[in-house]
């Protein structure tokens, strides 16, 4: 059984990193919203028992790979997001569906945050507040997926 | 489905309550310091160039994958293509290539010239650069820099620090190899940096790329300098890196301000930086003497004074010149204006 839930959580973490691999371009690349910290934060508020920080870790290794930058900056960034999403799971199951989704833009404006903090040690630039579109974006998306009866747990699931 | 899955998925969550490993605050340090050690081997050490191009080579065939969608739509896009949009193209493309072919007649005579010259003044810099064509795979994803990738690597015998020219002009550098992909920093990325010259007057000065938007600045000319709207920038060559005489920019702005010695000079790139999708990869000039840092700074102005007229009259094809593939860098490359 556990097997089955695994090979389904490492399947949808793939797909979401295809994703992120499709050639984005313009608009569409700043609106884009983080398809795999998306599906990271579902997991692990769902299964923190097979979805843990270290999934979180290995998934922003991958993006780093992917983003050509320094290597590590989203695999930390990814770190930091899951540590939150972890920490406050079992309250985060009892939040009903709108506080659930302050949860994940919280969530996710840790993430961007924190990689700006990064990339501004760097001695990147500051590129102007779209750079925060993709926390929109995405929670929009989970709004959708919510929707669609795809859920994270807790009261949220409407029983 | 879904909620017959959650359930099952409840049933089983429950023995798992206690089972949870080391605590959360302790996996956080320690894939937090993980993180850390790798930032500072990747950005202040070497170490991991050759682990990121193993691990590119096996990303590639994902990447292919992911590009499939787009590409598939292109081919569809273009297989409906109307009759008369393929006639006025192919007119268009005749017009083009009559127009280039004398440019081209009148460039070998300008070659020869040119060798001449630099024969009397001793000055050596072959202008003869081999070149491969590519094609942007996909835009960087990296929002704060500015970068694209191509389908062009080690396998090609690409090299990092090669130019990449489109029809117009420079766009950018390659930075970084992949065996079947190489990454290119644009002239508009903030890190870049590109030796030019003001066309009309042979004055040298290094162009920045701002980063933000569309922009080249110009900084460090001081407030005097003989510099108009409408001049246009060229690659000096003296970097040894660029080929000379590439198309860069056009000056678009010269702000003066009276607390600066400094004038902000800002230039729009030649090149399409942002739309097109063939690209040529200019390899480094192979000198047959030492280094072009053997001409100095005096002869170096005296050849750019020889040069100008030259540039000048080639200024038209610059986009073309240098390149001994000419019949290629002239029909091959065309703008993708039609996506």
């Amino acid at each position: 059984m556990q097997t089955t839930k695994l090979r389904h959580i490492y399947f949808s973490l793939f797909l979401a990193f295809i994703c992120l691999l499709l050639p984005w371009s313009g608009l569409a690349l700043t609106m884009r919203p983080d398809f795999l910290l998306l599906v990271l934060i579902f997991w692990l508020i769902r299964a923190p028992n097979l979805c843990n920080v270290g999934t979180a870790w290995f998934a922003g290794l991958l993006v780093d790979l992917a983003v050509g930058g320094i290597f590590g900056q989203y695999a930390l960034v990814y770190t930091v997001t899951a540590f939150f999403a972890v920490m406050y799971q079992r309250r985060l199951v009892l939040f009903s569906g709108t506080q659930q989704l302050a949860y994940v833009i919280l969530l996710l404006l840790i993430s961007q945050i924190s990689l700006l903090i990064l990339k501004v040690f760097a001695g990147m630039q500051w590129i102007g507040w779209t750079y925060f579109l993709p926390s929109v974006t995405g929670v929009l998306l989970w709004r959708i997926a919510v929707f669609f009866g795809i859920n994270a747990g807790g009261r949220a699931r409407g029983d | 489905m879904v909620r017959g899955f959650n359930q099952k998925f409840e049933q089983q969550q429950a023995p798992a309550f206690f089972v949870r490993g080391p605590s959360v605050f302790a996996r956080l340090v320690f894939f937090a310091a993980l993180s850390l050690a790798l930032i500072a081997t990747d950005s202040r050490l070497q170490y991991l160039k050759s682990v990121r191009q193993a691990l590119m080579s096996v990303l590639h065939p994902l990447q292919v994958v992911a590009n499939t969608p787009t590409r598939l739509y292109g081919a569809t896009n273009e297989y409906f293509v109307t009759h008369n949009h393929l006639l006025n193209e192919n007119q268009q493309l005749k017009q083009q290539a009559l127009k280039q072919d004398i440019a081209l007649q009148r460039l070998s005579m300008l070659v020869l010239e040119n060798e001449h010259l630099r024969k009397l003044l001793e000055a050596n810099q072959s202008l003869l650069e081999s070149s491969v064509l590519g094609e942007i795979m996909h835009v960087g994803r990296d929002p704060f820099t500015k970068k694209v990738v191509v389908n062009r690597g080690e396998a090609h015998h690409v090299v990092a620090g090669e130019a990449v020219v489109d029809a117009k002009g420079v766009i950018g550098q390659v930075t970084r190899t992949y065996s079947l992909s190489s990454e290119v920093t644009l002239i508009t990325d903030k890190s870049l940096a590109i030796p030019v010259q003001i066309e009309r007057n042979g004055l040298r000065a290094i162009a920045f790329g701002h980063g933000r938007d569309n922009i080249l600045d110009l900084p460090y000319l001081p407030t005097n300098v003989d510099i108009r709207r409408g001049d246009k920038l060229v690659t000096s060559g003296i970097d040894g890196v660029y080929p000379a005489g590439l198309a860069v920019a056009t000056v678009s702005q010269i702000e003066n301000t009276a607390d600066s010695p400094f004038s902000r000079i800002i230039c729009v790139p030649t090149g399409g930086v942002e739309n097109h999708k063939q690209v040529l990869l200019v390899s480094i000039p192979q000198l047959g003497l030492p280094a072009v840092t053997a001409v100095t700074a005096v002869t170096a102005s005296k050849v750019s004074a020889a040069v100008a007229s030259q540039v000048k009259k080639t200024s038209k094809t610059a986009g073309t010149l240098a390149m001994p593939k000419k019949s290629q860098a002239g029909t091959a490359i065309r703008p993708h204006a039609n996506n």
